[in-house]
């Protein structure tokens, strides 16, 4: 699963630091999703998507939906 | 505001190292105590098992201490402790495995169980190093 978390987190001018504080995760857990390497719960990506004011949709990206899109 | 885990983290980590402290003080005490009295009074049979036992009591308390550990952390530390927890039930039961047939068939030395503790915490911490490298 793609995601927006580091353009949305380079719009507001945070760190990953930042937004593991404001999420209350680690920053390697912050780093992990912003990667793709981890995808996070439905509980986090609920939180993530208030935390930037938007909806999960907005901030992940199912690859199949990417891949269609693109063609 | 620049960290590297949450203060909820931080917490479950000084409440970790508070309690393997509070346990392992007890282990040492009772492992001493186990050797001085099996050594020097030819204690019987029972009480040798009582002593022999003993220090599984801290240990529980150790496992306790880290369950608690583990359901403080987030989800992500979480999935990274448990696949460093699965890597070392795969490789220290395989190494055992392998190793009883050495015994058995080629004669290798007897290696005593007491070393199944070291060997879970050494395989974890190199599995564990691995397993975050892997998601960097």
């Amino acid at each position: 699963m793609r995601n927006r978390l580091k353009v949305l987190r380079a719009e507001r001018n945070w760190s990953q630091a930042d937004l593991a504080e404001r999420l209350d995760v680690s920053r390697q857990s912050v780093n992990a999703i912003e990667t793709g390497k981890y995808d996070p719960s439905l509980p986090l990506a609920f939180k993530i998507a208030r935390v930037f004011g938007l909806t999960i949709e907005q901030i992940f990206i199912e690859e199949q939906s990417a891949a269609e899109a693109a063609e | 505001m620049s960290c590297e885990y949450p203060e909820s983290t931080k917490q479950a980590g000084r409440r970790y190292t508070r309690g393997m402290l509070l346990a392992g003080g007890p282990y040492m005490a009772f492992v001493a105590l186990g050797v001085v009295v099996i050594r020097q009074m030819s204690p019987p049979q029972w009480l040798v098992i009582v002593l022999a036992l003993l220090p599984v009591l801290p240990a529980l308390l150790m496992l306790r201490t880290y369950l608690t550990f583990f359901r403080a952390l987030d989800e992500f530390q979480r999935r990274v402790q448990a696949e460093a927890a699965l890597i070392t039930l795969g490789v220290v039961t395989i190494a055992a495995f392998g190793y009883g047939f050495l015994e058995a068939w080629a004669g290798f030395p007897h290696v005593p169980l007491i070393w199944a503790i070291p060997a879970v915490i050494v395989t974890w911490g190199v599995s564990t190093f691995f397993v975050r490298a892997r998601y960097k």
